[in-house]
């Protein structure tokens, strides 16, 4: 579904990503483990085309999308739930999720928040507050929720248990679990790779902008442990 | 009672420039015609700043499309002879729109200050244009003489008629501007917040800042129509680069947060710059001083101030919930 082949990537003289090469097929869940600079959310910002790609291709569903602006890559299915909780502060908790399908006729928006309102309650409860309000992970429920308004074949989630409480990990899991039922298919990143690696099902180790091991969850288990990650 | 109430201030604005258009049945006095005048058409050119403000662009091009506005109208009467309210009106929205689109299209991919310079620059030349055309704006001479407009036939020419007519092309504005806000709320609201990560959920962010651009120009030029009609003459120097600090000061003092903010800014600068008439020339400085200050001290502006204080003393929600706007996540990379 998802081709990354020999994706380099540079901000100014420094070289965040050289030769990375990921695939995401159909159904699957891939994680993305590695330390602070290792050149995950530069691989996510390269697919969802924030940051331009010096050399090398990606290929989503067959078509190329190299030359094809954010919007547009996002409207071909790709879903983004960005790192950080990034939420409208001011807007409501509905339009917030709502933002998520931007040109998608209204009779499917309402298909798409009462799905996600069945698989996260708190959106129904706090559908009027503003999002600014909400705590940390009810906010990473927010972004998520907003990033599948559209129903996107790929899911893109960037560090989604980034500095979250147990309770909150839980929830965010049992809620991807919800998405892969669907078929959805992931890309996560994760610094934290305990509870993201009992939803993976391959993964690639990156260090230092390169990928350094790819392989099933056990090989990726026994690397993170290694290196500390876990 | 959920739209009523998201829609207060849309409801309120048009009622009250509606209310406006029954002026002239209490008071023929000049003095108080001529002020409610001025401030329909601040509160029309306002609409304008407040249209671009939602996303969060500023724009200094006010004037600019004023004169397109108010030029093509005066140009229709005294060319064409079209003196039809209704139809000078609908030229004064679409001449400067269709001169907006193009230009919206090609800087509207600039961001921040280069908008802004781009727009102030775009004042600049509509001057400029003024004073090197003679032959179709009279230059430094300016355009007079147009017949008097008419509404279904009734000529439009003492001083009560023409706030009518102000009063219902600030109407129209008022509709216009409320239309086109609420039917993109949430994309202007994305747009206004984060607009690359509007963009990375697939809003395709400048065929909106296009659409707000194209509607505004179309705002600011019903304003110059409405000046014009009421000067009896298109002048350039009623279209200066200057001016568009009036009606950002406009909408910025009166509140950018919602549509009554124009309506109030608009009436008490003008009634404040009348007051104090014989320092008129200070005018300009003064409200470059007071948006320094609202932008300091009462972002909100008065409408914005007024909300929170209500919000406050009602304690709908708790003090501490802004607090609550999730914590600053490390960088990865």
């Amino acid at each position: 579904m998802l081709i990354v082949e020999g994706l380099d990537v540079r901000y100014g003289g420094i070289t965040a990503l050289r030769g990375v090469s990921v695939r995401v097929d159909e159904g699957e869940t891939v994680l993305l483990v590695g330390a602070n600079g290792a050149g995950k959310s530069s691989l996510i910002n390269a697919v969802i085309g924030t940051v331009p790609s010096v050399a090398g291709f990606v290929r989503f569903q067959g078509r190329d999308l190299g030359g094809m602006t954010v919007d547009r890559r996002a409207r071909a299915g790709i879903g983004y739930s960005p790192e950080g909780r990034r939420v409208f502060a001011s807007m409501s908790v509905l339009d917030n999720v709502l933002a998520g399908a931007f040109g998608v006729g209204r009779q499917r928006q309402r298909e798409a928040w009462d799905w996600l309102c069945s698989v996260f309650p708190i959106l129904a409860e706090r559908q009027a507050q503003p999002a600014g309000q909400l705590s940390g992970g009810q906010q990473q429920i927010v972004a998520f929720a907003r990033a599948m308004a559209s129903f996107p074949p790929l899911l893109l989630l960037d560090e989604p248990f980034l500095g979250l409480a147990p309770v909150w990990i839980k929830n965010i899991s049992d809620a991807i679990r919800a998405l892969q039922a669907r078929g959805t298919t992931i890309l996560m990143t994760e610094q934290m790779a305990r509870p993201a690696l009992k939803l993976a099902t391959r993964g690639y180790v990156m260090r230092g902008g390169e990928v350094r091991r790819e392989g099933p969850v056990g090989v990726i288990r026994d690397v993170a442990l290694a290196e500390e990650y876990l | 009672m959920s739209l009523l109430r998201r829609h207060a201030g849309e409801i309120a604005t048009i009622l009250v420039v509606a209310a406006s258009l029954l002026i002239p049945r209490f008071t023929d006095d000049p003095l108080p015609i001529s002020l409610a005048n001025q401030i329909l058409i601040a509160i029309t050119a306002a609409f304008s700043v407040y249209l671009m403000l939602r996303m969060n662009l500023l724009t200094f091009a006010v004037p600019a499309f004023m004169a397109i506005g108010g030029y093509a109208a005066a140009i229709a009467g005294l060319q064409g002879g079209v003196t039809d309210a209704i139809a000078l009106t609908a030229l004064s929205f679409v001449a400067p729109a269709i001169v907006a689109l193009p230009i919206g299209v090609l800087v509207l991919r600039l961001r921040g200050v280069y908008f802004v310079l781009v727009t102030f620059v775009l004042s600049e030349i509509v001057q400029l244009v003024l004073f090197e055309t003679p032959q179709l704006t009279g230059g430094s001479n300016g355009l007079v003489g147009m017949p008097s407009t008419t509404a279904f036939g009734i000529e439009l020419a003492d001083n009560a008629s023409v706030l009518v007519l102000t009063a219902a092309v600030a109407l129209a504005a008022a509709l216009v501007t409320a239309l086109v806000t609420s039917l993109c709320r949430q994309h202007f609201a994305a747009i206004e917040e984060n607009e690359p990560l509007a963009q990375s959920l697939g809003l395709v962010v400048w065929h909106y800042k296009v659409l707000g651009f194209v509607v505004a120009a179309g705002l600011a030029g019903m304003a110059g129509f409405s000046l014009v009609n009421m000067l009896l003459t298109a002048h350039p120097t009623s279209f200066g680069p200057g001016s568009s600090v009036n009606y950002i000061a406009y909408t910025i003092v009166g509140g950018r947060t919602s549509i009554l903010g124009p309506v109030l800014g608009s009436a008490l600068l003008v009634t404040l710059t009348n007051l104090f008439s014989n320092q008129g020339q200070y005018s300009q400085g003064l409200y470059g001083l007071l948006i320094v200050v609202v932008v300091l001290v009462a972002r909100g502006g008065i409408v914005g101030t007024a909300m929170a204080l209500v919000r406050r003393v009602g304690g709908l929600r708790p003090a501490t919930a802004h607090l609550a706007t999730g914590t600053a996540a490390p960088r990865g990379t």
